[in-house]
């Protein structure tokens, strides 16, 4: 990749900046001044509910879509059509050419990235035989079943070897089997030193895989950093408790909100706030306990309690929610 | 790079189609086929053999008129039928009554048709024909002629001219078609058949444009539908994917009309010469290919940005058509028009049809198949289509940019022109 001489961002540094971007269609915002820091050889996870503005945003990086404000910087440059080659995208809808010969179609997607001719046809035959598609270079795509056209873009979109790969939900329409060979090609991508950019709003997948998370609805940001960071900034913890005589919680547990039942034990979701270390001794005086658990938050409660607190706050100053 | 790999996807996708190769072996097959049935049938005299009843009372039109109609058979410059008269002879009967069944036979379709010649045919020249079908009246054309012919034959005959001057008066004009080159030149002998291969041009300038050109649209509504294009946006300007996909439909349809053309040299050049009937090429001077190659691009580009222009705003062929009609007239206007300006191409109101950009690569391309126009007429004509095609890659790009991500409701008229009023 001699072509390529402009030096990345060592590991950690911003290989990509989202600066205020907005974005709308008639009277209709899309994005609201997203702003986003994604550092170097990470694993990056847009997250946000279906009409967030996650592809528009997505759009306006690759740019299929001019923002009306704010800019989009590639290691530390504007980003502009020769960088832009070193990002492989996966659109969110799916686009192959039907007719054309699978092998054919990689290449030339790859050329697409200023990939020479000759190059882009070996890549294309090393991802086809990775995938395991090897037997099917000389058929037409649509001959091939719904998984394997997935896996045909996803080698569509890394033969160009990207420095950066932003995936629009590369998970959706998969099952279970495929969904690991996309997370294990997601991983070996950082392991190699790219970057991943993908949105999903499959969140336990997300919690997987993700370094970092930025979360947005109704085109804003509502909250962005590493998944270690976001999970102790939320404020709302809980507890799982079960008992050996199988007793039930006490009533009026300081700090607790609420209790409820689920698969054997007791999840208690505690006040903002509040330290679930205190309940220890009031629920040991319920009997001996089989279970104490001081659970981490996972990705989807931080997800609707973020939005729901989003949404009410915006209601409550009188701001408008699309 | 990026846009010649899109050029080469797209010009080999084309070509490597089933219909591609159909089409390209079955173009000249038909071609050749318009031309050289009809001369086949003409040659082998395969027409219809049809008889006429003839009430003949005079007795002097039965036997001129059945020399006629052999000579004329065997001269075989006309296709189609061979007539046999069959005498009704009255035999005592009255003039009434062998009309009765004369008309009966053509009734009962005995015969294909009737001829009564009036008693005094000499004084009233009068001659009736009964037909059975409208479609029959045609004979009248082909035995009229030769029906005058007897008549004044007769008359002459009968006035008691002498032979000689009878045979002097009854000769026609010797008639020679001359075409005057455009250097003023020396006149050549030409034929029919010039105009033929005129017209041979013309339809495949007209068709490849169309073809090709609506081609396009297909093309971008295709990948707007499977949504390549959003894959495609990401790695190259919308301006620069629509001038590959133009360039790359472009050189498929050239290659097919080169292919064609070539057929169309070999079909001619091999002296396909039946009977009377032979194609005149020497008339195509290098100014007559010259323009045909430039009228074909330059008609292709522009329609084909029109297209492409038109197909980014629309999700599926049926969302298209309202704008695909005033395209298509762009197109067959000019060929309704073709025989007004065919038969008076230098008029003020052929020069203006045949300058307008839409209209050039059919009207401009006939006036130079048919005469020769002023050069300054020509230059202008592809100066006038240049500048329309500049216009249209702009307003094309400007709709490819916004439409081409457009989905849901399909546009309307209103819709085209805002997006083309947008910065």
């Amino acid at each position: 990749m001699s072509s390529r001489s402009l030096s990345l961002p060592l590991r950690g540094q911003p290989v990509l900046s989202v600066r205020d971007i907005h974005k709308s269609y008639g009277a209709v915002t899309a994005v609201r001044g997203v702003s986003l820091e994604i550092p170097g050889g990470s694993i990056y996870g847009f997250l946000g509910p279906n009409g967030a503005g996650k592809s528009t945003t997505i759009r306006i990086i690759m740019g299929i879509l001019l923002p009306d404000a704010g800019e989009v910087r590639f290691a530390g440059l504007p980003l502009d059509g020769a960088l832009r080659d070193r990002i492989g995208y996966l659109p969110e809808e799916r686009g192959l050419y039907r007719k054309m010969r699978c092998a054919e179609q990689v290449a030339f997607f790859t050329e697409l990235k200023g990939v020479p001719r000759r190059e882009a046809l070996a890549r294309a035959g090393e991802w086809l035989d990775r995938l395991g598609l090897r037997d099917w270079k000389n058929r037409k795509s649509d001959e091939l079943s719904k998984g394997m056209q997935q896996k045909l873009q996803f080698a569509a979109t890394l033969a160009c070897g990207p420095d950066l790969v932003i995936l629009d939900e590369p998970f959706s329409g998969l099952d279970p089997l495929n969904i690991e060979v996309i997370r294990e090609i997601i991983l070996e991508q950082k392991a190699q030193g790219r970057t991943v950019i993908f949105s999903t709003h499959m969140l336990a997948e997300a919690e997987k895989i993700c370094d970092y998370i930025c979360l947005i609805d109704g085109g804003e940001k509502i909250l962005d950093g590493t998944l270690d960071r976001v999970r102790q900034d939320f404020p709302q913890k809980s507890v799982r408790v079960a008992w050996e005589n199988g007793a039930e919680p006490p009533d009026d547990l300081p700090g607790v909100a609420s209790c409820r039942q689920e698969e054997g034990s007791w999840r208690l979701m505690m006040q903002e706030g509040a330290d679930p270390q205190r309940l220890l001794p009031l629920l040991q005086e319920a009997g001996p306990l089989s279970l104490f658990a001081a659970n981490r938050p996972t990705l989807s409660e931080i997800f609707l309690a973020a939005v729901s607190r989003r949404r009410a706050g915006s209601r409550a100053t009188g701001g408008e929610t699309r | 790079m990026k846009t010649w790999a899109v050029i080469r996807r797209e010009y080999l996708e084309r070509v490597r189609s089933k219909g591609f190769v159909i089409g390209t072996i079955l173009g000249p097959l038909l071609m050749s086929a318009l031309v050289l049935v009809p001369a086949l049938l003409a040659r082998s005299g395969a027409g219809e053999q049809r008889t006429i009843a003839l009430v003949d009372p005079t007795g002097r039109v039965l036997q001129p008129l059945r020399e006629r109609l052999e000579q004329r058979m065997q001269e075989g410059s006309r296709g189609g039928s061979r007539y046999t008269l069959l005498p009704v002879t009255l035999d005592g009967r009255t003039l009434e009554q062998g009309v009765g069944e004369l008309r009966r036979m053509v009734a009962d379709e005995s015969v294909h048709s009737g001829l009564v010649v009036a008693p005094d045919f000499l004084e009233t020249r009068t001659i009736s024909l009964y037909v059975k079908s409208v479609a029959a009246m045609s004979l009248r054309d082909e035995l009229r002629p030769l029906l005058n012919d007897i008549l004044r034959e007769a008359r002459y005959r009968e006035q008691g001219l002498p032979t000689e001057l009878r045979e002097y008066l009854a000769e026609g004009v010797d008639w020679k078609n001359l075409n005057i080159g455009g250097e003023g030149g020396e006149a050549r002998e030409g034929n029919d058949s010039a105009f033929v291969v005129a017209i041979v041009l013309i339809m495949m300038i007209y068709m490849m444009v169309l073809m090709y050109g609506s081609h396009t649209l297909q093309v971008v509504i295709e990948e707007k539908s499977n949504r390549v294009v959003e894959v495609l946006l990401s790695s190259l300007s919308p301006g620069r994917l629509m001038l590959g996909k133009v360039l790359g439909i472009g050189a498929a349809g050239l290659t097919q009309t080169g292919i064609w053309t070539l057929a169309f040299i070999v079909f001619t050049q091999q002296g396909i010469s039946l009977g009377s009937f032979t194609l005149d090429t020497s008339f195509l001077t290098p100014l007559i290919w010259i323009s045909f190659l430039v009228f074909f691009l330059l008609g292709f580009f522009l329609y084909a940005l029109l297209y492409a222009g038109v197909g980014a705003m629309c999700n599926t062929l049926q969302d298209s058509q309202q704008f695909n009609f005033p395209l298509m007239m762009g197109l067959v206007l000019p060929m309704m028009l073709l025989g007004l300006v065919l038969e008076a191409p230098n008029t003020p109101i052929a020069v203006a049809l045949s300058l307008f950009p839409l209209f050039a690569p059919v009207l401009m391309f006939v006036r130079v198949c048919v005469e020769t126009p002023p050069l300054w007429q020509l230059v202008l004509s592809w100066v006038l289509m240049l500048l329309a095609i500049w216009l249209a890659a702009l307003a094309a790009g400007k709709l490819f940019r916004l439409g081409i991500l457009m989905y849901g409701a399909s546009p309307t008229w209103a819709t085209l022109a805002r997006a083309l009023r947008q910065k």
